[in-house]
């Protein structure tokens, strides 16, 4: 069985407000304090949807429109960086679980 | 439906807020239960089975449903050691369990929950509150509104709703239990496990033929060692109608230190020889991925109630994996189905402050959740100890490959092929060790 990217992976997740492009974000991170005083930078790999990238700088970079809302950043983020919150479904993107 | 008042909000439709909502409207409470998705179980994702009876207690005889929202149940298990080639399996399988009330079923909670919920829907319908109590979705609870350091409602947006009591049953992401200061507005990731899973397609005749599946019976199989590439943590496999559910669950704070990713942990599993040849011909149609607690109870909150506040399932971190099954879905329904109980037994009183809904948590200290939550601490720590996801697997598995080599030389007894593995990979020091603690823990 061929094994899939992340990228295809992701195409199999069902959102809301999929084409909704004025989306307010339900995750805040503050990235200055993931680019000064972070030493692991920990969430650009635990993030099993890869919001969190770092760039050719090892800058790191958030984006919020494929977050699957599983958590993993509010408890792996020991920094203080990630203000975590649940899409609200009238102005937020949020994952509906076909199967779950 | 906004001035009114009702005995009881319950947050979160999953198992635990859906069991509570079931009790309530038998016992014919007014409630309003809330829920942030689409639908009940849009937002849940688990392994995962549901152990127990106490489904039989909410709906009985949902077997005898054409579509009962459960997938198939277990008469078939499996625990299989895995190293980096090879897997060594304890397989037990019985008839024994074929008869209702099944001891487990597998779920697909997007399914599931929104099927216990027309349940629950039908129960209000048949209840003296049919008008008056609600299964809300599509609405986030941004506030439980608390009074004198008593919960009173909650606020969604600018919208108040006002209960005498409040349920949190909003799963392990539980900001409504920091927020009313159960639990720590940061909780480390020390006993945190980030679950990842796909379900995969299959024709339903390959998927019966390749499990031995006969009927709607299935199979649950969990893995330790290789599976989770020496992160703290493990594998499992569910067999659904005509879908697996296969992932992994991996420690957060172990990912942390070894530069771990879970996407790049499940695809080194699913290309391990063996699962390779498990799962193959199937077709990916959904990954997720989820945070689960550990069971270890330093991760729990301080309480589980206070003034007017119930916390069930998740919300609590009711959840445990002490080596036999990874039981969570059971404590969330029986939690929920204690919880809303109590808060029965308040209405009668008249009296929703902690002198009642204490007896909630004694509730739950005298059920099997709690019992088994105290009496396995030991066995959690064991699990996510390394000598036991990484050192052991790898033994068996090297005895394993040993034990049935045959290569026309003599062959060495059973006990010096031990030997040789243990002292390969482990000590005798460290099995003792951990010998001792399995036949104390276990």
């Amino acid at each position: 069985m061929k094994l899939m990217d992340l990228t295809e992976r992701l195409g199999l997740v069902s959102y809301r407000n999929q084409a909704k492009s004025d989306i307010k974000p339900h995750i805040e991170v503050d990235t200055d304090i993931c680019n000064s005083t972070c030493p692991h930078k920990c969430t650009t790999y635990v993030c099993p949807a890869n919001c969190y990238t770092m760039d050719e700088d090892g800058k790191v970079h958030f984006q919020v429109e494929d977050c699957i809302e599983c958590g993993t950043c509010m408890y792996a983020c020991d920094q203080g960086a990630v203000d975590w919150n649940y899409p609200d479904p009238e102005i937020g993107r949020g994952v509906t679980w076909n199967f779950g | 439906m906004m001035d009114e008042k009702f005995d009881c909000i319950i947050v979160g439709a999953g198992i635990a807020g859906l069991s509570a909502a079931m009790t309530l409207a038998k016992n014919n409470m007014k409630f309003l239960l809330i829920e942030k998705g689409e639908f009940a179980g849009s937002k849940n994702v688990s392994g995962g089975v549901l152990w127990g009876s106490d489904l039989a207690k909410l709906v009985p005889n949902y077997w005898e449903e054409e579509d009962g929202g459960w997938e198939r149940f277990i008469n078939h298990r499996r625990l299989t050691f895995m190293d980096d080639q090879s897997t060594f399996s304890i397989d037990f399988k019985s008839s024994h369990f074929n008869d209702t009330p099944y001891s487990g079923v597998v779920v697909l909670r997007s399914k599931f929950d929104r099927w216990l919920a027309g349940k629950v829907q039908e129960e209000i319908d048949n209840s003296d509150y049919a008008m008056e109590s609600f299964i809300a979705t599509n609405i986030k609870v941004d506030e439980v509104l608390m009074e004198d350091n008593k919960a009173v409602g909650i606020r969604t947006g600018d919208e108040k709703f006002h209960a005498d009591s409040v349920i949190i049953s909003e799963g392990v992401n539980n900001l409504l239990t920091r927020q009313v200061g159960l639990q720590d507005d940061y909780v480390p990731a020390d006993h945190m496990l980030t679950g990842i899973k796909e379900v995969i397609r299959y024709d339903q005749k390959v998927l019966e033929d390749r499990f031995q599946l006969n009927g709607l019976s299935g199979m649950s199989n969990e893995f330790v060692g290789f599976a989770t590439d020496g992160v703290e943590g493990g594998g499992f496999l569910y067999t659904n109608r005509d879908t697996i559910s296969l992932g992994l669950v991996a420690g957060i704070k172990d990912m942390r230190e070894k530069e771990k990713s879970p996407h790049d942990l499940l695809n080194t599993f699913k290309a391990h020889p063996v699962i390779q040849d498990t799962i193959k011909g199937g077709e990916v149609v959904e990954y997720s991925a989820h945070v689960v607690s550990s069971g270890d109870k330093r991760v729990m909150p301080k309480e589980l109630y206070k003034d007017g506040v119930l916390l069930c399932g998740e919300a609590a971190n009711l959840l445990m994996n002490a080596g036999k099954a990874i039981q969570g879905m059971d404590y969330a329904m029986r939690s929920g189905i204690l919880g809303a109980e109590t808060i029965v037994k308040a209405k009668e009183r008249d009296d929703f402050t902690s002198n009642t809904l204490k007896e909630y948590k004694q509730a739950l200290e005298d059920s099997y959740v709690m019992k088994d939550i105290n009496s396995f601490q030991d066995a959690v720590h064991m699990l996510h100890n390394p000598t036991m996801y990484q050192d052991v697997p790898n033994l068996i598995c090297d005895f394993g490959r040993k034990f049935f080599t045959i290569d026309n030389e003599p062959t060495k007894k059973s006990r010096e092929l031990m030997s040789e593995s243990i002292k390969e990979h482990s000590s005798y020091w460290d099995l003792i060790k951990i010998g001792f603690k399995g036949a104390k823990s276990l």
